[in-house]
């Protein structure tokens, strides 16, 4: 299997980060939803790994973003009416921002709220905002309001994937999986 | 009668020669509140979390020349303690951690100060704190001024206390995963001689 992407299929870079991103961003919602449950000790061990988790989740998108910009991008297939075209350039673009927005709002959110971030405790991050209890609420809101947006576009990106591979049986879903054969 | 009073006063000079040979009387400095800051830092989950005490006592006594009987004393107000979060701040204050319910204040007295480097000294002292009392080393620097014909005094210093030796830390706060056991305090007094 290539390591770089090729115009017929994605590479196992791309795939690799492709999938590790997604299964972050599953954590992320799960220990998300665990901490707002929580109180004391355990909301505070569980918050620190979602911001853990969150920045790793930041420092692997830089790194997809310049794969990306590096690698031959496989094209949409010809069939696309125009309207599905500019709708997956759309759910492609905004699934970037938010794999960036994400994890900034909440370090953001924790530098105004003044819980500072580390990355599982082995460094700390610096502040990106001094501590500002308005900003925080505006942040926690943000964060909020995309991780919503996040679960839509994404669900709308793999059911658009589901689509491609068993009602119009093409290889868009195919060339992002490892094993594959693409004839 | 007047074999007394014609003793008293050269017995008198010469006690005040005596003790001007050993010592100057220690001058007594009160706390310029407004402009001192007493704060706290502490790692939670690798990352240094801080937090202020707003309200606090200093009694101190010093004379450079006569360091040993030199008094600090110090009292902190355990209740408005500030980490600029609702949230953490009730924490600390809880059952768990401080419980300044049932223990409002902290109190450190120094029984020994010693002079350890120019203008730098150590004062070992006991720490009352959660109940419990144990021997705690406080270290400051000391830069004398004369401000509008009074001598201020301003004291920097710092002290590290292991928190759970004095039972900050009850339940799933005695774990030292999460929060750590050191908590370092750091204080910035402006200190004015009394009169």
């Amino acid at each position: 299997m290539q390591v770089r992407n090729t115009t017929a299929r994605w590479g196992s870079v791309a795939q690799f980060l492709h999938w590790l991103i997604v299964a972050l961003i599953i954590t992320q919602l799960i220990l998300a939803l665990i901490a707002s449950e929580l109180h004391g000790m355990a909301k505070l061990a569980t918050l620190a790994r979602h911001k853990s988790v969150g920045i790793t989740i930041l420092m692997l998108a830089v790194v997809r973003l310049l794969w990306r910009l590096g690698n031959p991008t496989p094209p949409l297939p010809l069939t696309l009416k125009p309207y599905e075209r500019v709708l997956a350039k759309f759910t492609h673009a905004a699934l970037y921002v938010l794999i960036f927005a994400m994890p900034l709002s909440g370090w953001i959110m924790s530098s105004a709220r003044g819980f500072p971030v580390s990355w599982f405790s082995l460094f700390q991050l610096p502040d990106l905002v001094a501590k500002n209890r308005p900003l925080y609420e505006a942040m926690l809101t943000t964060h909020g309001v995309l991780a919503c947006a996040l679960v839509a576009i994404a669900t709308l990106h793999a059911l658009a994937a589901l689509k491609h591979h068993f009602v119009l049986k093409d290889t868009v879903l195919r060339r992002m999986l490892p094993f594959s054969k693409i004839p | 009668m007047i074999r007394r009073n014609r003793l008293a006063w050269p017995l008198a000079l010469l006690m005040m020669l005596a003790a001007d040979a050993s010592a100057a009387p220690a001058a007594t400095y009160s706390l310029d509140a407004a402009k001192s800051t007493f704060e706290f830092a502490f790692v939670q989950a690798g990352a240094t979390n801080k937090g202020r005490y707003p309200k606090f006592a200093v009694n101190f006594s010093f004379a450079d020349d006569s360091v040993a009987t030199s008094k600090l004393d110090v009292i902190v107000d355990m209740a408005a303690l500030d980490t600029a979060d609702q949230e953490r701040d009730d924490t600390l204050r809880g059952a768990d951690l401080f419980n300044v319910a049932k223990f409002p204040q902290a109190h450190f007295t120094a029984t020994q100060i010693t002079k350890i480097a120019a203008g730098g000294y150590d004062a070992a002292g006991t720490l009352t704190l959660r109940g419990v009392t144990r021997p705690q080393h406080v270290s400051f620097t000391l830069r004398s001024a004369t401000e509008q014909g009074r001598q201020v005094l301003y004291m920097n210093g710092k002290a590290l206390i292991k928190r759970l030796e004095y039972g900050v830390g009850q339940g799933d706060w005695k774990s030292t995963e999460w929060v750590g056991n050191d908590v370092n305090l750091t204080f910035n007094l402006r200190l004015v001689a009394a009169g």
